[in-house]
């Protein structure tokens, strides 16, 4: 990778100083400000690093979504952001910096010479089905991993959605659930100019996603910032972005194309050569709608629910 | 120093940092925040490392993808069990100790 | 046909997709498929490995270390029966303990996810992978803890935020591990690795991240409240199968890379903290299903006095043992204490009084896999206790001996506070109690498992001893 510049020394201070600042920030709303923040700054340090494709995962869910069920949340917990004394400080700050310590040490340790495993992916991407080395690890070489993953979203979506307890008494009444949204003219101009702008960025990462950076993942999360932002509008999303089968649609395809080579006497999610690009853009498709729905859904909570 | 060394540097203090703020914060959004923080951390733990060649290892940078979908799921639950803790309890912290109530 | 490993991870994910989709009560019927496939891929995949050895799958076709393997030997098949067993005894006792349709529906896609994480953990050759697979079955457990509403929120809280702890601390080891090696598999690791400072701050942080979130004292606040709140059968597949996942990873890295072999008196004297802390709480518990919790507690930390005497093999077999006697035992007894819970509307000890009487099936339940608890011959908890003690010995580690028969008197108190209570007669006037026989048969038949470990343990340990690493 490229040399150490002036800018990734200011970056990394930035970093840390931020993330110091918004933990110990009194007020709550100005934390999560600064986290969203220091999202971006990280966005830009996976740059410095090579990894685009990271940047836009970090920029799209970590800084943003995250940040905006943070803030959601935030508006919906009145009167209790008031944080009482720090427990255990000093125990858990001196055992914190031996950990930091050990980590540091053990980061120097390092050997100069890379010891990845760029050459293997390299050696094997034409039989990957995608020319793009990440979407190509992410999807094949280790998609099982992305198979649980995407399992891990769909629970994730269930458990906020689906597995409500005996209803909250009377959501109806309480004021943090209702679905009421500060509409005004400003907020519905943007929407309009927006959402179909976020529609086609998503669409584009996707269909970058098999030889540049981008993919599922990042189109899903910008397709969802669209439906959070139709939410926040007072759009009421389809009743569909949270039915079961679209939710489970992208865990479900993976699963059955997994096992239908397994059926057919490879190994489970060995996909021949000439057959695996075209099932892993039915597969990135069916994630990408999958993720939108869930991360929309999960903004939404059980307001829309109930 | 070199850019992979300085980044997994950096990685290695928000880490530690967000570890700390994770048990001693009590609010729970901000324990979510500290949480987030230190998964940042451990992600470029991860990817910089394999920025020491001349290409980044793409390997890392997939694990990475996964695991901040891992952490939005998670803290998307979290934020949802905090939202209803506070619904029912009027409170945003956990209680110091529960474990001997009737 | 999928071969068997691929099937025991597969087919409760692909069957808990097909509980959402059928909702309700309608769940049963997947969760019952997935028991009968889950229970068939652990023998055929027995069969596989008495036959040939070890298995090993690559995912994808690639193979480690571009891809992804899967590995499954003796320790591992012994907690894929384990899981199959309880799993599917679970399921049995889900399918009557349910009333309505909305915590069903919750449960049951829950369910069968968790028991899909929990395969996957159990047979990956991958550290990212388990940590994928822990995540998966991790938000899963929170997702059935917080069916308990109420009081149980507060609990599936703490639970979350611990197990999100734990898995950065575990990743964080994973990620110098590959810094240093390039490499996931943990057998290629095991060749490659030394034991330099960052092997050992790496294995460190995993096993640390690991204990946290198997509830080790002191990082054990956690699970009492959340294993004791949730619906029944959850608390039976937390408090067996959920906490043997980390513990199962932990002993799988302590054997397989030897840098952290000096500090294993450190593990075992923390394990030596837990049977005698959780034996202390269990028997001040003044809730049934919260002693169980709390005997959790100490049982695991049998687990860990092992660690000092690996890796001789009777201190594995000790350890493995004791992970599969207890996962049975606790999950009779857990199902036994939520059908009084449920038949009597609580679970007061106080209120246990003539249970002998008004319940029999459940209490003669609770007795047996109490003496399985307790270590008493001939149950499994026996077997597992005296491989231990015989480990132990040979190594003239007679502190261990001495927490051993300890948290067997502590042990022998709190069981004796149930049964004792259980045949007193019952307070005048106390109506009779009644439960649905699918509920009371199935802890039965669990506790008489937990004995029959005892009496048929020349086979597991036979898978066990030939074909370790």
């Amino acid at each position: 990778m490229g040399e150490l510049e002036a800018l990734d020394l200011l970056l990394g201070l930035a970093l840390v100083a931020l993330a110091w600042r918004l933990l110990a920030a009194p007020d709550l709303f100005e934390g999560i400000v600064l986290f969203v923040t220091f999202g971006l700054l990280l966005s830009f340090a996976w740059v410095r690093l090579g990894a685009p494709d990271v940047a836009l995962a970090e920029a799209a869910i970590g800084a943003g979504l995250t940040g905006a069920l943070l803030l959601d949340a935030r508006g919906a917990m009145p009167g209790a952001s008031v944080e009482g004394p720090a427990r255990l400080r000093w125990p858990v700050a001196v055992l914190a910096a031996a950990t930091g310590g050990v980590l540091v040490a053990a980061v120097l340790t390092l050997p100069a010479a890379p010891a990845g495993l760029e050459g293997a992916v390299a050696a094997r991407l034409e039989e990957s089905g995608v020319a793009h080395p990440v979407t190509a690890v992410l999807l094949n070489f280790r998609g099982y991993d992305t198979l649980l993953e995407l399992g891990v979203l769909w629970l994730a979506w269930l458990a906020v959605a689906a597995a409500g307890p005996r209803p909250d008494p009377r959501p109806e009444l309480r004021p943090d659930l209702r679905a009421e949204a500060p509409t005004g003219p400003v907020l519905a101009a943007l929407v309009s100019q927006l959402v179909p702008l976020l529609i086609l960025v998503g669409a584009y990462l996707l269909w970058a996603g098999a030889h540049a950076p981008g993919g599922a993942f990042q189109a899903g999360a910008i397709l969802a910032g669209g439906g959070v932002l139709l939410r926040l509008s007072g759009v009421p999303l389809p009743e569909a972005a949270r039915a079961a089968p679209v939710v489970g649609l992208g865990f479900a395809l993976f699963l059955g194309v997994g096992l239908a080579q397994a059926a057919a006497g490879r190994r489970f999610l060995e996909l021949l050569p000439a057959q695996a690009h075209d099932l892993l853009v039915l597969v990135e498709v069916a994630a990408t709608v999958s993720i939108a729905a869930v991360l929309a859904a999960l903004f939404a909570g059980r307001r829309s629910v109930s | 120093m070199t850019l992979a060394t300085w980044y997994a540097l950096v990685g290695a203090l928000l880490a530690a940092l967000g570890l700390h703020g994770a048990v001693v914060r009590r609010h729970l959004l901000r324990k979510v925040l500290a949480l987030n923080l230190a998964a940042s951390g451990v992600f470029l733990l991860l990817v910089a490392p394999g920025a020491r060649g001349p290409t980044t290892d793409p390997v890392p940078q997939a694990m990475v993808i996964t695991g901040i979908v891992v952490a939005v799921s998670a803290s998307a639950l979290a934020i949802w069990l905090a939202r209803r803790l506070h619904a029912e309890t009027g409170r945003a912290a956990l209680p110091d100790a529960e474990d001997d109530r009737a | 046909m999928p071969e068997p490993v691929v099937v025991a991870v597969t087919a409760p994910l692909a069957l808990a997709l097909a509980a959402s989709l059928l909702g309700g009560r309608r769940g049963r019927w997947p969760g019952l498929l997935a028991a009968a496939a889950v229970v068939a891929a652990v023998a055929l995949l027995t069969r596989d490995v008495v036959a040939h050895g070890p298995v090993r799958h690559q995912v994808g076709g690639w193979g480690a270390p571009l891809g992804i393997d899967l590995f499954v030997d003796g320790l591992a098949l012994l907690f894929l029966w384990l899981s199959a067993g309880v799993g599917a005894a679970a399921t049995v006792y889900a399918t009557a303990y349910f009333h309505d349709d909305e915590a069903a529906g919750a449960f049951w896609p829950a369910w069968l996810t968790l028991w899909g994480g929990l395969q996957a953990v159990f047979v990956t050759a991958d550290l990212f992978n388990a940590y994928v697979g822990l995540e998966l079955l991790g938000l899963a457990a929170v997702a059935l803890v917080a069916l308990g509403g109420g009081r149980a929120i507060g609990a599936a809280t703490r639970y979350l935020l611990v197990s999100m702890l734990g898995s950065l601390l575990y990743l964080l080891g994973v990620a110098l591990l590959y810094a240093a090696h390039g490499t996931l598999d943990l057998s290629r690791l095991a060749a490659a690795a030394g034991e330099d400072g960052l092997e050992r701050a790496a294995l460190a942080a995993m096993l640390a991240g690991l204990l946290f979130k198997t509830a080790i004292v002191p990082l054990h606040a956690w699970l009492p409240p959340a294993h004791a709140d949730a619906p029944g059968p959850a608390s039976a597949v937390l408090s067996a199968l959920v906490v043997k996942a980390t513990l199962y990873l932990a002993l799988r890295l302590w054997t397989a890379l030897p840098g952290l072999a000096t500090a294993g008196w450190l593990v075992g004297a923390l394990g030596a903290a837990a049977v005698l802390w959780g034996g202390l709480h269990a028997l001040r518990a003044p809730r049934l299903k919260l002693l169980v919790a709390y005997s959790t507690v100490g049982q695991l930390g049998y687990v860990l006095l092992a660690f000092p005497l690996l890796p001789s093999s009777a201190a594995v077999a000790g350890a493995a043992y004791q992970a599969l006697a207890h996962g049975v035992a606790k999950a009779a007894l857990f199902l036994a204490a939520s059908t009084v819970l449920r038949a009597a509307g609580g679970d007061r000890l106080d209120d246990l009084r003539g249970l002998g009487h008004r319940l029999p099936v459940t209490a003669v339940a609770f007795g047996l896999a109490g003496a399985s608890i307790v270590g008493l011959p001939p149950s499994g908890g026996f077997v597992a206790k005296w491989l231990l003690l015989t480990a132990a010995v040979r190594a003239g580690a007679w502190w261990v001996v001495l927490v051993i028969a300890l948290g067997g008197l502590l042990a022998a108190a709190y069981v004796l506070r149930v049964v004792g209570r259980s045949l007193a007669p019952a307070h005048a006037g106390a109506p009779p109690l009644k439960a649905p026989r699918r509920l009371e048969w199935t802890a039965l038949a669990l506790a008489l498992a937990s004995v029959a470990l005892g009496l048929v343990a020349a086979w597991p340990l036979a898978l066990l001893e030939g074909l370790a690493p």
